[in-house]
């Protein structure tokens, strides 16, 4: 279980995070979206214990990353994928780190086998691909086998076969309980990743929910018809907030489409159309982070 | 095991596992060959002291400034390379607690310079003595053995005056040519000619005091000079009775005219 609780950091007069607060529970796999600046990466170092907090706290079941008492085992954090000595082969970097955390010599073998890098164990990192630099990132989150996993854009330079690949063992790990916190800002990619979200912009929280709730919340109905004032008078009557969405059209938010056939049918209103829009994650994240447009340009990926 | 001896395994680790060590080792341990090697060709020769006299064989074992320049070298690579490579973020995942990353990493360079200043002297004694024997001649100063503990000592000490430069600085090679530049140009060739007063409470005056056959005789470039001027000449005479007696200078000829009489 992550908790982060008013969670501030401010460089100078900007805060880069400012009361931002959120759970991420075990058994599921939670995204952690948000445009560029939004504050994802100072959160994650903060949870992490590589940064300080102005104020709040962040912990990992209960207790924040410095005092725990065996982290590599609590937590795999993969934050970037460039954190490996070039000269040193992906097999020593993993017996470093073993050996630093008291973990099984066999240990780096068996997640190098996980990750598929049983192959290149005796090459040098140098000459890896960001695809098998993701690859040993995650292989080195997973020595200790935690039940926290947190994970920096974990996608990032995966080929679509390592991105399924990842997507399937990303699932397997919550499945088996674990708690899995993954940043990223391929939407797409993301959307048939992660079950849970937590959005945030400008360091604070735009939303947190289940990726169904959330869009559910968020669904609306449209109804094409010639009586198009009529019918936003009858719906805004019934206290639902309707608007045209093109001459002939309107979207009603706030209401299933039975409501507003019944309305419409008691009100004499013609209907020639009713359907159902629900949006996916990628119109979700535009619609919380909307006065980010710039971000926003920027953060989405071409796929 | 317990956690400052599981990270100072990981550092050790990290030492072996890439070639930098490897390379700084051979390159001292050659270095080291070079300059005994160059020191008794050049003997006897336009005015230096001629070989087998105390004074070239002295010359010779000044071994010490080269496991000192190495280690320097390769204690801010060794903690310079952590943030050049970002694999300081791995590190302090593993051990959030920085204090004992570091204290780690002091002792893991401390090993590699005894690791490393050991077989540099031992390669340069064994080529003095070989040099020494091809012209038959068989004696090496008392404080040879000395020499040998002051040269890993202070080759050791370096490796954690470049532990600690390599952590305080952005740039590991702005790091490695500031600190080679400042000990070999700005200590040894200014300070030490044009204020030796103050040279010796330098750096590399510490280091000569241990690694300098002639200031490890007489103590010249330590703070102890301060002693009153009777005192110091009562430590040589001692100095140079244990040497009389010492195990190296039985069979030192009689008429060597550069050893100062006895007291």
């Amino acid at each position: 279980m992550l908790n982060v609780d008013h969670l501030t950091k401010r460089y100078g007069p900007v805060a880069a995070v400012g009361g931002l607060s959120f759970e991420v529970g075990p058994g599921r796999v939670t995204g952690f979206l948000g445009p560029n600046g939004a504050g994802k990466t100072t959160t994650l170092r903060m949870l992490l214990g590589l940064a300080a907090p102005t104020s709040g706290t962040a912990t990992i079941n209960g207790v924040r990353y410095r005092d725990l008492r065996d982290p590599v085992r609590t937590v795999g954090a993969a934050l970037d994928n460039d954190n490996f000595h070039p000269g040193r082969t992906a097999a020593e970097h993993l017996k470093i780190m073993a050996t630093a955390a008291g973990i099984s010599r066999r240990r780096p073998a068996q997640v190098l086998d996980m990750v598929g890098l049983t192959e290149a164990a005796r090459r040098r990192v140098g000459g890896f691909s960001l695809g098998m630099r993701q690859r040993l990132t995650l292989a080195a989150a997973l020595l200790g086998d935690p039940g926290v996993l947190i994970l920096d854009e974990p996608l990032n330079g995966l080929d679509p076969d390592g991105i399924r690949w990842m997507r399937d063992l990303l699932r397997q790990l919550a499945g088996e309980g674990r708690t899995v916190l993954v940043s990223s800002h391929l939407l797409a990619e993301a959307a048939q990743t992660v079950q849970d979200v937590v959005v945030i912009t400008r360091g604070r929280l735009a939303a947190e929910g289940s990726v169904a709730e959330l869009t559910a919340a968020t669904s609306t109905t449209r109804i094409r018809t010639p009586d198009t004032e009529l019918l936003m008078s009858v719906l805004a009557r019934q206290q639902i907030t309707a608007r045209l969405l093109a001459p002939g059209t309107v979207e009603a938010r706030g209401a299933d489409p039975d409501r507003v056939a019944r309305i419409a049918a008691a009100a004499s209103v013609v209907v020639l159309e009713l359907t159902r829009h629900t949006e996916n994650l990628e119109e979700l994240f535009f619609d919380l982070t909307s006065d980010h447009t710039n971000d926003r340009a920027l953060e989405v990926s071409p796929s | 095991m317990t956690t400052i001896a599981r990270l100072t395994h990981a550092e050790l680790r990290k030492l072996m596992a890439s070639r930098t060590f490897l390379i700084g080792l051979a390159l001292s341990a050659a270095l080291a060959v070079i300059s005994v090697a160059v020191n008794a060709a050049v003997a006897g020769k336009n005015g230096t002291p001629a070989l087998g006299t105390t004074a070239s064989t002295d010359k010779m074992l000044k071994l010490g400034s080269v496991c000192c320049v190495a280690m320097l070298v390769l204690g801010i690579i060794a903690s310079g390379s952590e943030y050049r490579h970002k694999t300081i973020i791995p590190a302090v995942l593993v051990a959030p607690r920085r204090g004992g990353l570091i204290t780690a990493k002091v002792i893991g360079i401390a090993v590699a310079g005894v690791v490393l200043s050991t077989p540099t002297f031992g390669l340069g004694l064994a080529t003095v003595i070989a040099e020494l024997s091809a012209h038959h001649i068989h004696h090496l100063p008392a404080d040879t053995g000395t020499l040998f503990a002051g040269s890993v000592i202070a080759g050791t000490m370096f490796g954690m005056i470049g532990v600690a430069l390599g952590y305080i600085t952005r740039s590991t090679i702005a790091a490695i040519v500031g600190a080679v530049g400042w000990v070999l140009f700005a200590e040894l060739a200014i300070l030490h000619t044009l204020a030796p007063h103050l040279a010796k409470w330098l750096v590399t005056g510490a280091a000569s005091t241990l690694t300098d056959p002639g200031a490890l005789a007489s103590r010249a470039l330590t703070p102890a000079t301060a002693v009153p001027p009777q005192e110091q000449e009562r430590r040589q005479c001692t100095i140079r009775n244990q040497e009389r007696s010492g195990p190296f200078t039985r069979r030192w000829h009689a008429g060597s005219a550069d050893r100062p009489p006895f007291c």
